[in-house]
């Protein structure tokens, strides 16, 4: 393994306070409020206080503003902020974000939070009836639900690939099972694979376990720098490296107008990311894999480099994969924008998980595939 | 809800043109279906957009394209919905892929251009069907839609 290419930064970003509101079908207060609370218990976890805040990340969808939350919190002064888009492409983004400001010296202490009422609060496409931009061409066609877009990737990649619906179950019926190992995921009955083929289609070839949860949640990250944890109590973990990536012609949740059918914008992420951190899919000891809907993983394996194209299932059935969604992910155990994967990415590093991986060196953790996206790497040691 | 003088229980997402757009609705009302292509390099492009992706080219020309084509991917839309289109469920949503090689959002029709309330199963529908272009009239909102090609 080599060095990254980019090792000579000045000082290292470490994620050293991490907390979740318990996840619910109806939190009960706010998104803002549930934010805020989300932040200070991850500021308490990292044995840090408002206080010691100089920079805020969020993102776009976000619905409370870092200057609104700066102000709830009493926030002196942010010398670092701002939003990252695309829905659930924005999670690793706006943490490398908060890394690269850590880095650069331009603030110390950094949060990212993610608070979503996505279950209490509704559903976001219904309310949009007046369709612009990219909207206009899809919208009046009813083409409004994020899985009406991954139906029509999915029915690609089955043809293309030969998977059979077995494919897609197995990856449902797997998260179940961690997920039931994890007293704070929402979906704790067993699964089994006619539970699976039987539910309804929601958009063919799609069914009811192939799609994520509608969740309330809220969540929050804190990071430093390594040379500020010395005196903190905490046990660090590094930011080793990451990407982001768009590739040609992207759109949010749909890229399959003029450019290749079946590539997500992850193909272009990985090969950055196995570059800026001079490590490579088999250093891997676990994987959180953005799981809105259950065909990401096995393309998620293919385009960040763990098989080759159309491998996959193969690959998985064999076992060959390091672990994945440890937690469930965001089909069974929560889904907040797959801001539970960066947690639970972190807690496989710190050894803190439900599904404990062995010997976790890298801790891998991707955000949403479809749309323009990142990934990130976390770290036992320095690297 | 958000939008005004739409009635959220019966309206149907309406497109809402710009400068960059306006040609290709346009086009629509008048049964024709119309791709931007390059003056200057050929290519073809969408969505619309101001200047050619291919070569930077201001302009591209809105050129009028018979819309053959075949399925490039397709699902079937089911529950749950907006309400609009909760009496028009199921029905199939077509990627379809023109000629020219750009890919378009459409609902399946009949070939009159009618609706068909349907899984896709009857009509054949698979990955390579061939399509041919119809317009389905949604509410005064005309749509480029595909129906078999016989
Ligand atoms: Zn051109």
């Amino acid at each position: 393994m080599s060095r990254p290419a980019w090792a000579g930064r000045q000082r290292q970003a470490v994620v050293v306070g991490i907390h979740a509101l318990p996840f619910s079908k109806n939190i009960g207060m706010t998104e803002r409020h549930g934010g805020g609370l989300a932040i200070l218990g991850a500021l308490q976890d990292a044995g840090l206080s408002v206080a010691d805040v100089d920079g805020m990340y969020r993102f776009v969808w976000e619905g409370t503003t870092e200057m609104e939350m700066a102000r709830i919190l009493g926030i002196e002064n942010l010398r670092m902020f701002g939003e990252v888009d695309y829905g659930g492409g924005a999670g690793c983004p706006a943490v490398s974000h908060a890394a690269l400001a850590i880095e650069n010296g331009l603030a110390d202490v950094v949060v990212v939070w993610r608070s979503r009422n996505r279950s209490s609060g509704g559903r976001p496409w219904v309310s949009q009836l007046q369709a612009t931009g990219q909207d206009q061409f899809e919208r009046p066609y009813g083409l409004v639900r994020p899985v009406d877009g991954m139906a029509l990737h999915t029915r690609y990649w089955m043809h293309k690939y030969g998977w059979g619906p077995e494919v897609l179950g197995r990856v449902a019926i797997t998260q179940r099972e961690l997920a039931r190992r994890n007293p704070a995921a929402v979906m704790q009955k067993p699964m089994t694979m006619d539970d699976y083929l039987g539910a309804r289609m929601i958009a063919d070839p799609l069914r009811l376990f192939d799609c994520c949860l509608e969740t309330d949640g809220a969540l929050a990250m804190v990071l430093t720098s390594a040379e500020r944890t010395a005196d903190l109590e905490v046990t660090p973990v590094y930011v080793t490296g990451f990407a982001m990536g768009s590739g040609p012609q992207c759109y949010g949740m749909t890229f399959y107008y003029d450019e290749v059918l079946g590539v997500t914008p992850a193909k272009y992420v990985a090969p950055e990311l196995w570059k800026n951190t001079g490590l490579q899919p088999e250093d891997m000891d676990v994987v959180q894999f953005y799981d809105a809907f259950t065909p990401q993983i096995p393309v998620s394996f293919e385009e960040y480099g763990f098989c080759g194209e159309g491998e996959a299932p193969a690959y998985m059935l064999e076992g060959k994969n390091p672990p994945y969604n440890t937690s469930g992910g965001g089909l069974s155990e929560a889904y907040v924008h797959g801001f539970n994967l960066l947690l639970e990415g972190v807690r496989q590093v710190r050894g803190s998980s439900t599904t404990q991986a062995k010997d976790v060196q890298h801790s891998l953790v991707t955000s949403g595939n479809v749309v323009p996206t990142g990934a990130i790497v976390f770290s036992k040691e320095p690297w | 809800m958000s939008d005004p003088g739409l009635d959220f229980a019966t309206s149907f997402p309406v497109p809402m043109p710009d400068a960059d757009t306006q040609p290709f609705w346009d086009g629509c009302e008048r049964g024709e279906l119309l791709i931007q292509r390059c003056g200057y390099c050929k290519k073809w492009l969408w969505q619309p957009r101001p200047i050619c992706s291919g070569c930077q080219t201001p302009d591209p020309v809105w050129t009028r394209v018979s819309g053959a084509g075949f399925v490039a991917s397709w699902t079937v839309l089911r529950p749950p919905s907006l309400p609009a289109f909760a009496q028009k469920l199921p029905y199939v949503l077509l990627l379809v892929e023109l000629d020219e090689g750009v890919r378009l959002i459409g609902f399946l029709v009949d070939d009159a251009g009618g609706w068909l309330q349907t899984d896709g199963e009857a009509e054949g529908i698979h990955m390579g069907t061939r399509m041919s272009l119809r317009f389905y009239d949604q509410a005064g909102t005309i749509l480029p839609s595909w129906t078999v090609a016989s």
